[in-house]
């Protein structure tokens, strides 16, 4: 019964990606080799999904899939040579170093949707801003006329790469001297302490 | 079962909704009253545009802070989480990203420290410009009163406190305006906006949460700064030049401006461009920086000529026969295009 638990809490463990090494060889074998096991992975990751997106999502389909795809997997005939699949995945999973060990690049289920949210807000922003700055008023129509003849970059440029990222990255090189003249804002009477702030703040959108 | 990805979901929609608020309370600015050239209204804050400026700088070497910062810019927002400490002749600061890459950058007077933990790289670097400041205000020659008029706009509350709002007037074209608002008590500034000739709002600063007078060891961030063990340390290649030395000037002025540093720096990139240096040359008139960035052209590089703008950041890109002129400043288009316009090439 004690094992049991203590199994589900590494199938919990590892479903966070919190395993490391042998614990994480050995509750990757047991999850290979037993039903319960593969019902209770599959459990904790539906539990995951709805607690992130509030929605209840299709398991059986994905339970199908998976037997359908092992029974196809046992038809290939491929030759293999014998190894330890333990000793490999140990080696690996010691070799991935504790960098997994917090994923603060995992996604979540709903991120995709998040995203396009977030995207379509910056890029409607980067319009208004853009046109902003297009209908400014130019008191100096000798600048602006010599302006004219500077073509702008079209603003859908900077919006579609915004989309992608909230980072508006146009050109890494424009950004490494972006980030050269931010290092200088503190050429600025109002740069103490909140230009120093907002520039370092800033910065990571070009670093 | 941990549920520790339950919160990315939560974190993402709460940054979602707080870049549309800030956009709402960005572009719902309405055009600010205009000003008298240089004087100072209303209120019992009879102060000139040096005096507000030099109470600003004066709060931040006197206080402790902790206080979450927001800088919202174009389409974009960042925001950071800001420890400020000081003990009269040192000040210590660690500003801790919170949005994009990682990134903890500490500062101890001049000194920055910037640590990527995601690339185990770590930036030093000394910043000179940030010791510039009061000289700015100082100088017999300082233009900073005679290009932008300050006007004291009443009082608002910023992160729970209190705050005087000072409107920075450009007085002319060439520059853009600000609305600083200042915590009553201490002169501290708690939100900057940068506004364009027409006083819309291109991109707003500001700390959503601030709690002033709270202890912060400068010896823990001094500990934290000095330890850089399993960091590849790296140092900007720069050297102090002069544009004369280089064979530039500016044979047109652009009124107010003038030339505070120039450098020869090895900016990122591709490892050929490594190899070439590109020249730096800084002006400011006081609260705007400009950088003409200049280095040779190469066609596989370099494009057509272009301008574009995100938030109050305006660059401008030109080839100039063999070289290649990259404009970039806080500043109107039209401020860049007459700094092209004015460079010229002495050897």
């Amino acid at each position: 019964m004690r094992e049991a638990e203590n199994n589900r809490e590494l199938l919990s463990a590892l479903a966070d990606g919190q395993l490391r090494g042998a614990e994480f060889a050995h509750t990757v074998q047991w999850l290979g080799e037993t039903d319960d096991a593969r019902l209770t992975w599959h459990a904790y990751h539906l539990v995951g999904d709805v607690l992130r997106s509030g929605e209840t999502m299709a398991s059986d389909r994905d339970a199908a899939f998976v037997r359908r795809l092992k029974l196809s997997l046992q038809r290939e005939a491929v030759p293999t040579l014998p190894f330890s699949a333990t000793d490999s995945i140990a080696a690996h999973a010691e070799n991935s170093g504790a960098a997994g060990l917090y994923e603060p690049k995992r996604g979540s289920a709903n991120q995709s949707r998040f995203g396009w949210q977030l995207a379509a807000g910056l890029a409607s922003l980067a319009v208004m801003s853009i046109m902003a700055w297009q209908v400014g008023d130019w008191r100096n129509q000798g600048a602006a006329a010599q302006l004219a003849q500077v073509p702008v970059q079209p603003a859908t440029q900077q919006v579609a790469s915004g989309a992608q990222t909230p980072i508006m990255i146009r050109d890494p090189r424009l950004d490494s001297l972006l980030a050269a003249h931010r290092q200088f804002g503190g050429t600025s009477a109002l740069q103490m302490p909140a230009g120093f702030v907002r520039n370092a703040t800033f910065e990571g959108a070009a670093r | 079962m941990r549920t520790t990805l339950i919160g990315n979901a939560g974190m993402r929609c709460l940054g979602a909704m707080a870049v549309l608020t800030l956009a709402s309370i960005g572009f719902a600015q309405t055009r600010p009253p205009t000003v008298a050239p240089a004087a100072v209204e209303g209120g019992g804050a009879q102060r000139s545009v040096s005096e507000w400026l030099m109470r600003m700088h004066e709060a931040s070497r006197r206080r402790a802070y902790v206080g979450t910062f927001v800088v919202s810019a174009g389409g974009t927002m960042s925001s950071a989480r800001i420890w400020h400490v000081c003990d009269g002749e040192q000040q210590m600061e660690r500003v801790e990203s919170l949005t994009g890459v990682h990134r903890s950058t500490f500062r101890r007077n001049q000194q920055v420290v910037t640590f990527l933990p995601e690339s185990r790289v770590v930036i030093t670097e000394k910043r000179e410009s940030l010791g510039l400041f009061p000289n700015l205000l100082k100088a017999q020659d300082s233009s900073i009163a005679q290009f932008y008029g300050a006007r004291a706009g009443g009082h608002e509350r910023v992160a729970g406190l209190e705050a005087d709002v000072v409107q920075l007037q450009a007085l002319d074209s060439l520059r853009f305006g600000y609305r600083v608002w200042t915590e009553q008590k201490t002169g501290l500034v708690v939100k900057l906006q940068t506004l364009d000739n027409d006083g819309r709002v291109l991109e707003q600063a500001a700390f959503s949460e601030l709690q002033l007078d709270v202890p912060v060891s400068m010896a823990k961030l001094a500990q934290m700064m000095g330890n850089t063990e399993g960091y590849q340390i790296e140092t900007p290649d720069l050297a102090k030049t002069s544009a004369a030395a280089e064979g530039w000037s500016l044979k047109n002025e652009v009124p107010g401006f003038k030339p505070m540093s120039c450098f020869k720096r090895l900016v990122g990139g591709t490892a050929d461009a490594r190899h070439e240096s590109t020249l730096q040359w800084i002006f400011s008139d006081g609260l705007a920086s400009v950088s003409l960035f200049v280095e040779n052209f190469d066609s596989r590089r370099h494009g057509p000529p272009g301008a574009t703008a995100l938030g109050a950041t305006a660059t401008l890109t030109r080839r100039m026969g063999d070289w290649w002129l990259t404009a970039v400043g806080e500043v109107p288009a039209q401020t860049l295009l007459a700094f092209a316009q004015g460079l010229e090439r002495k050897k």
